[in-house]
């Protein structure tokens, strides 16, 4: 599938671009306002919104918080996954049995509803969205990096820095982590995946920052504002277009470094 | 047994983490616990204000609380909404039926497509047809199950004007609820067929490759029969714990899609109970999830153990 990745990889850089410089490419400010609901138009390429929000610089502006959210929960998920795999394949014995049990503990309780229920208690906000899905999204993260650490931590150099006498720290860091490097990245992609999605799905229920717009957000208040109700395409179908190609692109990266017939999956 | 014993400990140290969850968070959070317990912008009296607060007992230890909790839980009592003045396990079970009828039919029918298209996806993967399978499955499983449940919304009730956009039924005929469920169930199916079909695939090119796979062949088998005799049996065990795993996703997808459709179940109670802040009735909500959740993980593993001969004499 190097043609699909060839798409991902071009598809993403797309869209990180508009996340850095929305200002370079939208037509308008994002406080610019003219009159509501308009019909797409020359001067409004996707036409405007309920406050008159010019929707395709919305569209633009939205990417920044949405990218912002996926990568940042997936680092946050992944650098838990990874320390917690590290140790439980490292130390094994009790403290393997310990740590998997609580990812497995982990695994099983339904995130969307349990974020639903956090969220709705706690005041919106980009920052608690991104530590409560890195918060909840390390388990198959740490579920491989596991596995990998048990064959690695039997190999002839992890052996011989052992016999050098490093501590267990610097043979985690050193030794065992550059050769896990490569089931680690694919998992990124998929975490920040899934990571997008479940942004996507709270802000649709209105449990995102109001202030600052993503995707989901704009397809949240289309649905409330009247746009769907009027039929305007325009405004609900172009954020959904944009996470949609988003995730699929990350997801793409993701797969093939995973390579084929590896386990497939998004959490 | 011991294997079976291991995952046991698991599941009731889940449903204690879940339980001790839900007792903490109004205990924990910003605010006056009394209101987190009653949900905000409630308006009640001073004397029920009082009322609550005595028989919460917020001035007892606390693992008194956490065994009144426990007790009252026992009893199916999820507390009390004061925003619909109704037990919250009242109003959980009134509407919970509709939502788990169609996630059912949305697993099970998922289940099948997935396996189906995962499978002729994974036996040939290099040829146009399974790439673009894999390529739609790909995209579904990556799009949130509320848009897609938006786009045939608009395209096949608003444009088309094929079905009826919103509710269970106009009179409470078999004919008429069924249409009114067919988009909703069609988009919950597709979604969870498209993540089936990827693990599906997955297991089958990894499957094929096995020397089981070979010696059939060896032995004369046609393709088909390689397939769907030898190979599918293997490479669909996977799918017996991803179904269960899935199902919290898939109750939660679900949920969304009811309220795009708005369908009187537990999505557009919890949606409302947002909007509300009723967090004695999101409490309760997520606990009935998370219980249901276990439970089905529960039943896949003895499910699993039963039909898999090497997991059942390993366990022995």
């Amino acid at each position: 599938m190097t043609g699909l990745n060839r798409w991902g990889i071009g598809l993403l850089v797309v869209f990180v671009i508009v996340a850095i410089v929305p200002q370079a490419i939208a037509p308008y400010g994002p406080k610019e306002r003219s009159m509501p609901y308009q019909l797409p138009s020359a001067e409004h390429l996707l036409g405007t919104d309920d406050i008159g929000t010019d929707i395709l610089t919305e569209l633009v502006y939205s990417a920044r918080i949405s990218l912002l959210v996926g990568f940042a929960a997936a680092a946050l998920a992944t650098a838990i996954g990874l320390s917690i795999g590290l140790a439980a394949g490292y130390c094994r014995g009790a403290a393997d049995e310990v740590l998997m049990g609580a990812t497995d503990v982990v695994l099983i309780i339904p995130k969307i509803p349990l974020i639903i229920v956090l969220a709705a208690f706690l005041r919106p906000g980009v920052g608690l969205m991104i530590l409560v899905l890195g918060l909840l999204g390390w388990e198959s993260i740490a579920r491989v990096v596991r596995a990998k650490t048990l064959q690695v931590r039997e190999t002839g150099f992890v052996m011989s820095a052992r016999c050098m006498g490093f501590s267990p720290f610097r043979i985690m860091g050193s030794e065992i982590l550059p050769n896990i490097m490569h089931v680690v990245a694919p998992k990124f992609m998929l975490a920040t995946a899934a990571a997008m999605i479940s942004e996507a799905s709270l802000s649709f229920l209105g449990l995102g920052d109001p202030t600052m717009k993503s995707w989901g957000m704009m397809i949240s208040f289309a649905f409330s504002e009247g746009g769907f109700i009027r039929d305007m395409w325009w405004w609900y179908l172009p954020p959904g277009i944009c996470i949609t190609l988003c995730v699929v692109a990350i997801a793409a990266i993701g797969f093939s470094f995973e390579g084929d017939g590896a386990e497939v999956r998004i959490e | 047994m011991s294997c079976l014993l291991a995952k046991g400990i698991r599941y009731a140290v889940s449903l204690l983490v879940v339980v001790a969850l839900t007792f903490t968070l109004p205990r924990a959070m910003p605010g006056d616990p009394v209101m987190n317990l009653i949900g905000d912008d409630v308006s009640v009296s001073q004397a029920t204000l009082n009322a609550i607060r005595a028989e919460i007992g917020l001035d007892r230890p606390v693992t008194e609380q956490f065994a009144s909790y426990l007790w009252s839980l026992l009893h199916l009592d999820l507390g009390y909404s004061y925003h619909l003045n109704a037990p919250v396990a009242d109003l959980l079970f009134a509407r919970i039926g509709w939502t788990l009828l169609f996630t059912g039919i949305a697993i099970l029918g998922g289940a099948a497509i997935g396996i189906l298209a995962g499978t002729l996806a994974g036996w040939r993967p290099e040829t146009k047809k399974s790439h673009t399978m894999t390529l739609v499955a790909l995209a579904v499983s990556c799009t949130p199950p509320y848009f897609l449940a938006l786009l045939f919304l608009s395209m096949f009730a608003f444009r088309l004007g094929l079905f009826p956009f919103k509710g269970l039924y106009d009179e409470a005929t078999l004919g008429s609820i069924a249409h009114h469920l067919f988009l909703p169930v069609l988009v919950l199916t597709l979604f969870a067929a498209a993540r089936n079909t990827l693990i599906m695939r997955g297991s089958v090119v990894q499957e094929k490759e096995s020397l089981y796979a070979l010696y059939a062949r060896a032995k004369g088998l046609s393709d088909r029969a390689v397939l769907f005799g030898h190979v599918l049996k293997n490479a669909s065990l996977p799918i017996i714990t991803q179904i269960a795993l899935d199902f919290g996703f898939i109750f939660s997808g679900a949920l969304f899609v009811e309220i795009v459709f708005s369908l009187n179940g537990m999505g557009t109670l919890i949606y409302d109970a947002v909007l509300g802040r009723d967090y004695p009735l999101l409490q309760g909500a997520f606990l009935l999830i998370a219980v249901m959740v276990i439970c089905m993980n529960m039943a896949a593993d003895i499910v699993y153990h039963l039909v898999d001969p090497r997991i059942r004499r390993q366990g022995n």
